[in-house]
């Protein structure tokens, strides 16, 4: 983590190991490092230890899911950092309002290519 | 990507199991957020995770599902049980192509289309769904909307809540397996170091020898620890199973489980999960009496059905429970008496707990208990089987009225096991204390006479002939004897006439004596397993390393009864006819149903061809365009009255469902034959006199000692559909050439019974009447695509055959399946070494098809 700058470090929120996994792949193939967590809990606590330079957001998650974690991300650390990216499906197209409000800055439709990932990633500021 | 592949198998099978306990939840409580929240996380990930992977046909499913749990949790829609039925479909079909996809790697053929469609249905605006009718509704609300609060809580084991508990990693089975085993030879090694320091006497040794003890106790401790899962595990995919049951039957029932917690071995969890369901299920199907009949015994309409599991000193006893109404000691007594396996003066003499254990006799089943064939073809002796394979036991406990408990005690592990060490011939073996019932020292009897007069009074246990074979005298049972040293080989038995020390064994229901030459002492052994090379030997379960660091074998008083000639089979009370006779069960039988229709002599049906016996109600016969037909799971059902009419006067009918659904194939269609009465199940030899004519009817056989007609079933079937074996057939047409199956089978019967099965499966076949035919048709330059061939046949058997045909020849690389009503694992294997590709119990038209389509690569269903 150290070695890497901060600047690149992308935290993915995901309870799906598989979907994780592969966000991993496109990010690293591209120079980011990559944090994972898979619930809104432990995204927040990962956040507090380090935050990263931006978070790919899922929705539904146990214990913590996905507006929860955003709520309380903006709550204790305000409005715009780190950019979040928030993840769904045709299925829960209403939800992309509700994100968008709740202080997302974007948000990608699965399943995504890394093309498709790090287009999304260069909207809110990150090359 | 396969990596990925892979973990999107194990997690999508985690979320599925939690899939199917949730989805029984909700029904329960429809209004419960939190459940419906957990369903909709499961789907959606599912859903979302499959478009990486390009899973399209997985994608839509879940997709089509997803839009129903959308509008569930939005709340624009309530989870009826016929809702939450479609997702459970859906949830089915899911676990179908994961199958799939776990098994070749890519998702199978099928198609979607008509699932989907029900659930766009339902998603959109609720509307009925195909599968809903308003009378089977209104039967099944009661139970959904019954509230059993505490279900629920009980039903969540701490294995279903995965987040939030203490934290977990994944380690490899075989890892734990390897630490197991070297955790096992540290004790071992620590053992000898003990013996050789305990010579030394030496006081620096013996604390640090002290510590390192105890270290290697905890260390063992701990490992085993690791390999312990609460039988929670075993028990995940019941509430599913018994709800389905319920729905299914039309009884009400409640699933209470208790002591989910309880950690046994992961190998023992796994071999007692197929046990436990076969009871859960019999207890569900069988035991449980309808509402309707439980109101009029004054007990509540809801069954219930109890699940508990305990830990008493090292083992965990399981319960299941229910309170039904009891097993039936007067049918079971008069069935003991019909099949021979008592005398009349023998079962005077029994207690009704005694009579209750012939349920545990294979092939013993009431007629009363098939009425609605639930587990067909698995009987609790095969239950019993299991249990005992791991060196557990089984029992019962019935009351009239009350209910039937079955109480299975299985040891915590199989990796440690008290044994008794003994001597033959200077070997040193290991037998497993469980089997050991006591250990007498019996004297020879000079006399060689055949007379069965009582001996000495002082005299407990004496080695008597009969004909030649030593038997053992032990208060007044005789036993039939095994010398060790004679079955293994170890040279000549000691001096016959010396008083002998005799280990008695309990093997199922027989006892057996084995003669050792000297006793030592219990020890609590590790157990290994036997190397490959010695697998065939069946008289050994093991081996182990003792503390002195030998290595010695440990004995499985199953295959010493085996080798014996004691069978597994059944055995008489009086144990003598067992050690005389041979074991029967070589002789090929068949499982028959018989019934009474139009008239009053039996008439018979292979049992393996009837999918479910029903007793349908009078009111729940329909008449479509003039024929009759009624609603079964889901889908209309042509009803065919043997008898030419159905008697409207009577109530209920008994049916018999044929069924022919497959999935793969795009079948599923259903028949009911309506007859008059069930009469029994009977196991017989079947031989069929062909002919005479009549329609309906295959031939005669001697059932039971009565000429019996046995029922042509394709003849019924085509009646109900007649494009029955033909639709499959056709639709094919102008698909790929159809592939070609020769068909070796002695029995006009069973070519009867099996040719136009596999034509209808889209099959050519040719069929020969035995394998010298069989052979010259190779000879003659005939080619297929598979052979299925039974394994008895007269003059040359399948077994000779497919070494004739994999030995040389245009044949020898073709498939070639064997059927046979022999299906010890045994046969089985002899079955694959001689060359068998795969082995097919005979009657399970389904597993042969499936079976066959697996070794041509599916082509068949692909062209569907």
């Amino acid at each position: 983590m150290s070695a890497a700058p901060c600047a690149r470090a992308c935290l993915v929120v995901d309870d799906s190991r598989v979907v994780r996994k592969l966000a991993r792949r496109m990010l690293e193939g591209h120079g980011f490092a990559v944090e994972e967590a898979e619930d809104g809990a432990r995204a927040l606590d990962a956040c507090r230890r380090a935050m990263p330079a931006c978070v790919l957001l899922d929705w539904n998650m146990p214990v913590m899911n996905g507006l929860d974690f955003l709520k309380a991300l903006r709550e204790e650390f305000g409005p715009d950092n780190p950019p979040v990216v928030f993840c769904t499906t045709e299925n829960d197209i209403g939800r992309i309002a509700q994100a968008i409000e709740h202080g997302a800055q974007e948000f990608i439709m699965k399943p995504f290519d890394q093309q498709i990932l790090l287009g999304k990633l260069a909207q809110v500021g990150l090359a | 990507m396969d990596d990925l592949l892979a973990d999107f198998l194990t997690e999508t099978t985690e979320s599925l199991a939690e899939l199917d306990l949730a989805l029984v939840r909700l029904e329960r409580a429809p209004d419960d957020a939190a459940t419906l929240g957990l369903i909709f996380r499961h789907v959606h990930t599912i859903k979302g995770t499959c478009g990486f992977l390009g899973l399209p046909r997985l994608e839509r499913v879940a997709h089509a599902g997803e839009n129903v749990l959308a509008r569930l949790r939005d709340g624009t829609l309530v989870a009826t049980a016929d809702v939450v039925s479609s997702v459970l479909t859906a949830a089915d079909r899911i676990k179908e192509i994961v199958a799939g996809l776990s098994a070749s790697g890519a998702e199978p053929q099928g198609d979607d289309a008509p699932l989907i469609a029900a659930l766009a249905a339902i998603a959109e605006g609720g509307a009925a769904v195909p599968a809903a009718v308003p009378a089977e509704t209104a039967t099944i609300e009661p139970v959904a909307a019954e509230p059993i609060p505490a279900e629920p809580a009980r039903t969540e084991s701490p294995a279903a809540e995965p987040h939030g508990g203490p934290q977990t990693i994944r380690v490899a089975v075989e890892v734990l397996d390897d630490l197991m085993t070297l955790a096992s030879e540290l004790v071992l090694t620590r053992n000898q170091l003990l013996q050789l320091a305990r010579r030394q006497e030496d006081d620096a040794l013996a604390v640090p020898l002290q510590r390192l003890s105890q270290i290697t106790s905890d260390l063992q401790e701990g490992v085993m620890k690791t390999r312990m899962q609460p039988i929670g595990g075993a028990w995940n995919k019941l509430p599913r199973l018994v709800r389905d049951l319920a729905r299914d039957l039309d009884k009400k029932i409640e699933l209470v489980m208790v002591g989910a917690e309880t950690e046994l071995d992961r190998q023992v969890l796994e071999l007692i999960k197929d046990p436990l369901t076969h009871m859960v299920r019999n207890a569900a199907d069988h035991a449980l009496e309808s509402p309707t009949e439980r109101r009029a015994r004054g007990k509540p309409e809801t069954g219930r059905i109890a699940l508990s599991a305990y830990h008493v000193g090292g083992h965990v006893i399981i319960e299941v429970a229910d309170d039904g109404a009891g097993l039936p000691v007067e049918k079971i007594r008069a069935k003991a008496l019909a099949r021979g396996l008592a005398t009349e003066a023998e079962l005077a003499a029994m207690n009704d707990a005694q009579i209750l254990r012939f349920v545990f006799r294979p092939g013993f089943s009431t007629a009363a208990a098939i009425t609605a064939v639930s587990g067909r073809g698995v009987g609790l002796d095969v239950v019993k089987t299991n249990v005992e394979r791991i060196g557990g036991s089984i029992d019962l406990a019935s009351t009239a009225g009350r209910g039937t408990t079955f109480t299975i005690k299985i040891p915590l592990t199989l990796a440690i096991a008290a044994a008794l060490i003994v001597q033959a011939g200077g070997e040193r073996f290991a037998i497993p204390q469980l089997a050991v019932v006591e250990l007498v020292r019996a004297s020879t009897s000079t006399s060689t006479s055949t007379s069965t007069s009582a001996g000495p009074e002082g005299s407990e246990a004496r080695i008597e002939r009969i004909d030649a074979t030593p038997v053992l005298r032990l208060r007044e049972r005789l036993l039939p004897l095994a010398s060790l040293r004679r079955l293994l080989q170890l040279g000549d038995a000691a001096d016959d006439a010396a008083p002998q020390t005799v280990v008695i064994v309990q093997v199922g229901a027989a006892t057996l004596g084995i003669i050792v030459d000297a006793v030592f002492d219990t020890e609590e052994i590790v157990v290994k397993p036997v190397a490959p090379i010695l697998r065939h030997v069946t008289m050994f379960s093991g081996n182990t390393i003792l503390g002195d660091g030998s290595v010695i074998m440990i004995l499985d008083p199953n295959g010493i009864a085996r080798a014996t000639g004691l069978g597994g089979g059944e055995q008489r009370a009086s144990g003598v006819a067992a050690a005389a006779a041979p074991a029967v069960s070589s002789a090929e039988r068949t499982t028959l149903l018989l019934f009474r229709a139009g008239g009053p002599e039996p008439k018979a049906a292979p049992l393996g061809l009837v999918a479910r016996i029903e007793h349908i109600a009078r009111e729940r016969i329909e008449l479509s365009s003039g024929a009759p037909v009624t609603q079964y799971r889901g889908r209309l059902m042509p009803l065919v009255p043997m008898a030419g009419a159905i008697d409207p006067a009577r109530e209920s009918h008994p049916v018999l469902v044929f069924s022919d659904i497959d999935a793969a194939l795009g079948r599923d269609r259903c028949m009911g034959l309506v007859v008059d009465e069930i009469v029994d199940v009977a196991e017989e030899t079947l031989r069929v006199e062909l002919g005479g004519g009549r329609p309906g009817v295959l031939g005669t056989a001697i059932v039971a000692g009565r000429a019996t007609d046995v029922i042509d079933t394709a003849y019924w079937l085509q009646i109900a559909y007649g494009d029955w074996f033909r639709s499959a057939a056709g639709r094919r047409a102008g698909a790929a050439r159809r592939p070609s199956v020769l068909m070796v089978e002695d029995s006009d019967f069973f070519r009867q019974l099996l040719v136009p099965a596999l034509a209808a499966a889209g099959y050519d076949v040719t069929a020969a009447a035995g394998a010298e035919p069989a052979l010259r048709l190779r000879d003659e330059g005939a080619m297929f695509d598979a052979i299925v061939s039974d394994i008895e046949m007269p003059d040359m058997d399948g077994l000779a055959f497919v070494r004739r045909v994999r030995a040389e020849g245009a044949w020898a690389r073709l498939p070639v399946i064997a059927l046979s009503g022999r299906t010890h694992p045994d046969d089985i294997a002899a079955g694959r070494d001689a060359g068998f590709t795969d082995y097919v119990e005979k009657f399970h038209r389904d597993a042969l098809l499936a079976s066959l389509r697996q070794c041509l690569g599916q082509d068949v269903a692909a062209a569907a």
